[in-house]
């Protein structure tokens, strides 16, 4: 009994060090996980804005169009990180429609948000209990989705969109 | 020149290492002037750091790594900063401490001297494997192969002083733990009795204070400088420093136990071992570029794949000898309900569950996504209701602890303590249905103020002796304790009680916050050295004539093209006034403005104990 306790530290090193190698062998991009949602169809969405609460946006509203889905929060550290960047997407590609949603945050917090950092979004919506977030299978935050004309799900990347993930993945898509 | 001074003496170094490994475990040469090629083969990694920093000083564009992340128009602290604000660097950094530690460690006295060789060899042995490292896949000599006359310059993030002395302090941290690893290991092969816990400890409480600094350096800059009004994040390069630091906590508590003469020391070796292999780990997560986070380093696997590969040997063979050998001496433990032994006991379980808490949510993403490929993200909400809770036990534990008997369950002046107790619970209940009451804010203010009280209450009792240096070793880890009491209060306040204000204004605008009135005076914009800045000043007027001036903006550096955001903050005791300016629109700035109270409390309560360590260290 006494040996199996004293075993255990090399055990849990052996599993560790087994999940850690598996992951860089698969040469995995931490920014980058496989999405079941991929080249289907956009889920049905309903939102309200966050700035105003009787203006709402649903997905009949905004088809025919390419559109990025941005989800982010003010207590997210790296949706700051990638913010500026999404200034740059609307200043280049002004007729994309880039479309945020406020993911599990108190309204006031994503308002001060978009008024410290600036807003660079075509819309706000709402989703403070998470539910759209859901449909679209999103993980962890910053998510962003890009879908185009037809509602497919062209592109989706988990974490902040870099400058290299702009050039190399999303601009050959717009 | 002095790139290839800097090659040839990093390889010099790991060899003399090799070398000296060899001789002893295959040659079994006799009268090597071992000691002396030790000190020869740190001096050596240490010239080789040097090498590297006079390069970047110079602005040694031949370097490829000085090219990478320097520029010539730097204030001189930021190009030394620049030698370990960068991957290749900051490693040899890593070995330099590292050699820098067996330096000093083949100086101490009152030990045996083949233990203090095994020691040594062992710390031979970590650097040769990083030095393997170093040279192979993250060189910083290597030269540049076209002529350039300037640099790529340094992330403008990291150009603070805070950061520039963050990394050699955590560092130093980090590696110290290497110490303490080899003499654990050390002392089990050597199957020494307890000789060798005492000097474990020293180097321990060295390690633990170097973090604890390093740490807050870190916290403090993202703090003043990442302009988000926090200063924790729960940021996964954040979780690995501070797994090895409450794991060496619990180190530093159960090795005073052999003091009572009850120690458990197959957990002490088991800690030891546990807190390098985690430095090593942190090393790993960091540098492999595994995780997201604010500290986004650059990856690349094949780096990945070897310091994982060092992790593995280092705690694998650290484990193993502790599988297979058994210490010698072993002392019996006398846990009653509530005598000191049993408190530490608690303590260190605690403690160890909080680090396996920490470990789990910071791999698990990495665990889910091999499993089933699918991502997750584990944040702030996970460690605050996890790590939290686990602790509070633990800091009610350790207002008491230290008066507690090693040998009874009997507590001096209980009812005193019982009666303070009370009193406080009730004054501090009251007090906060004064302000907004909140049960964490209440938790955390009554827990930290009465570790803070009853540690006080302990120093004015227990100890009638003269004021000299001994006074201050005994009450000790009271003072210890105080410093995490004032802490807590620190912490829970800037959480629970902060508040946020919101402004559109003009220049010359006049605001008030509670009572202190302020002034937009202007926008001034300036040329310095490496950047271009932008600051609002806003002027307070504190009362009796006294006018402070605060700056908060932005600053724009041309070279990497990136801005970064410059708080600005007025300290006031009790409470920070923390200014960010936002952008601006239809001629208005956007001010925002957080009131934080009792931060200072925070960095007040580290520096005590930091403090608290340097003295523990003094103390046989």
């Amino acid at each position: 009994m006494k040996k199996i306790i004293i075993l255990t530290p090399l055990i849990i090193l052996f599993i560790i060090s087994a999940f850690l190698i598996i992951y860089l062998l698969s040469d995995k991009n931490p920014n980058q996980p496989p999405s079941a949602l991929l080249n289907k169809d956009v889920p049905n969405f309903e939102s309200k804005s966050l700035y105003d609460e009787n203006k709402i946006i649903k997905i009949e509203n905004i088809k025919n169009k390419k559109i990025l889905i941005n989800f982010f929060a003010s207590w997210c550290a790296p949706c700051k990180i990638e913010h500026p960047l999404l200034f740059e997407i609307k200043e280049r590609y002004p007729d994309l429609y880039i479309l945020g949603f406020n993911h599990k945050d108190k309204a006031s917090d994503g308002i001060n948000y978009l008024k410290k950092d600036g807003d660079p979004y075509n819309f706000v919506g709402v989703d403070s209990d998470g539910l759209i977030a859901l449909e679209f299978g999103v993980f962890g935050l910053p998510e962003t989705f890009l879908i185009n004309e037809n509602g497919k799900i062209i592109y989706k990347i988990l974490g902040p969109i870099t400058k290299d993930i702009l050039k190399n993945e999303i601009e050959p898509l717009l | 020149m002095s790139s290839l001074i800097g090659f040839l003496s990093l390889v010099f170094a790991i060899g003399i290492n090799f070398y000296l490994l060899i001789s002893k475990y295959i040659f079994k040469f006799k009268n090597l002037p071992f000691y002396l090629f030790i000190r020869l083969s740190s001096l050596l990694t240490l010239l080789s750091f040097f090498a590297l920093m006079y390069a970047y000083i110079v602005s040694d564009f031949s370097n490829y790594n000085v090219f990478q992340n320097s520029h010539s128009n730097k204030p001189l602290i930021y190009k030394i900063a620049g030698t370990w604000g960068n991957h290749e660097g900051s490693m040899l950094l890593w070995m330099t401490v590292l050699s820098i530690y067996s330096f000093f460690f083949s100086f101490t006295k009152n030990i045996e001297d083949s233990f203090k060789r095994s020691t040594l060899l062992i710390q031979a042995f970590i650097h040769i494997m990083f030095g393997l490292f170093v040279v192979l896949t993250s060189n910083p000599f290597l030269v540049n192969s076209i002529f350039v006359e300037e640099g790529l310059g340094l992330n403008p993030i990291l150009q603070d002083p805070g950061l520039a002395v963050h990394p050699p302090i955590l560092y130093a941290g980090y590696v110290g733990y290497s110490i303490v690893f080899s003499i654990s290991i050390a002392g089990l092969f050597q199957n020494r009795d307890d000789e060798w816990l005492h000097v474990a400890k020293k180097w321990s409480l060295i390690s633990w204070t170097f973090l604890t600094g390093g740490i807050a350096l870190g916290s403090y800059w993202a703090y003043y400088e990442l302009g988000w009004g926090g200063w924790w994040f729960w940021d996964p390069v954040e979780n690995v420093s501070l797994m090895p630091w409450i794991a060496g906590l619990a180190l530093v508590h159960s090795l005073m136990m052999i003091r009572g003469e009850q120690a458990l020391i197959r957990w002490i070796v088991f800690l030891s071992i546990l807190c390098f292999s985690l430095s090593v780990f942190g090393t790993f997560l960091v540098r492999s570029g595994i995780l997201t986070s604010v500290h986004s380093f650059a990856a690349d696997s094949s780096r990945g794949i070897f310091i994982l590969l060092i992790f593995f040997i280092i705690t694998g063979f650290g484990f193993l000898v502790f599988l297979l050998k058994e210490p010698k001496k072993s002392y019996s433990l006398k846990l009653l309900l509530i005598n000191k032994a049993s408190a530490l006991v608690i303590n260190n379980i605690l403690m160890v569950i909080a680090t396996l808490t920490i470990l789990l949510g910071t791999i698990y993403p990495i665990i889910i996504e091999v499993l089933n490929n699918k991502r997750i993200s584990v944040g702030g909400p996970y460690f605050n209701s996890t790590v939290i809770p686990i602790m509070i036990p633990g800091f009610l534990l350790m207002s008491v602890a230290p008066i507690l008997s090693w040998q009874t369950n009997k507590i001096k002046n209980s009812k005193l303590y019982v009666l303070a107790f009370i009193f406080l619970s009730v004054a501090v209940l009251i007090q906060s249905f004064y302000l907004t009451f909140n049960t964490w804010g209440f938790i955390g203010i009554l827990i930290g103020s009465w570790i803070i009280l009853a540690s006080i209450i302990a120093i004015f009792f227990s100890y009638k002796t003269k004021l000299n240096i001994k006074f201050f070793q005994i009450i000790n880890p009271h003072v210890a304790h105080i410093g995490v009491g004032i802490a807590i209060i620190g912490i829970t306040c800037s959480s629970v009680l902060k508040s946020e204000f919101e402004f559109n204004l003009n220049e010359g605008d006049k605001f008030e916050i509670y009572d202190t009135k302020i002034l937009f005076k202007k926008i001034e914009t300036k040329n310095e050295i490496n950047f271009q800045s932008l600051r609002a000043k806003f002027l307070f007027d504190l009362g009796n004539k006294e006018i402070k001036e605060i700056q908060a903006g932005k600053n724009y550096y041309p070279v990497s093209k990136m801005i970064t955001s410059e708080a600005g903050i007025l300290h006031q005791w009790y409470r920070d006034i923390y200014f960010i300016l936002g952008d601006q629109k239809n001629d208005q700035w956007f001010v925002k403005v957080l009131i934080n109270p009792f931060v200072s409390f925070i960095w007040l309560g580290v520096l005590i104990m930091i403090y608290s360590g340097l003295i523990a260290v003094t103390r046989r």
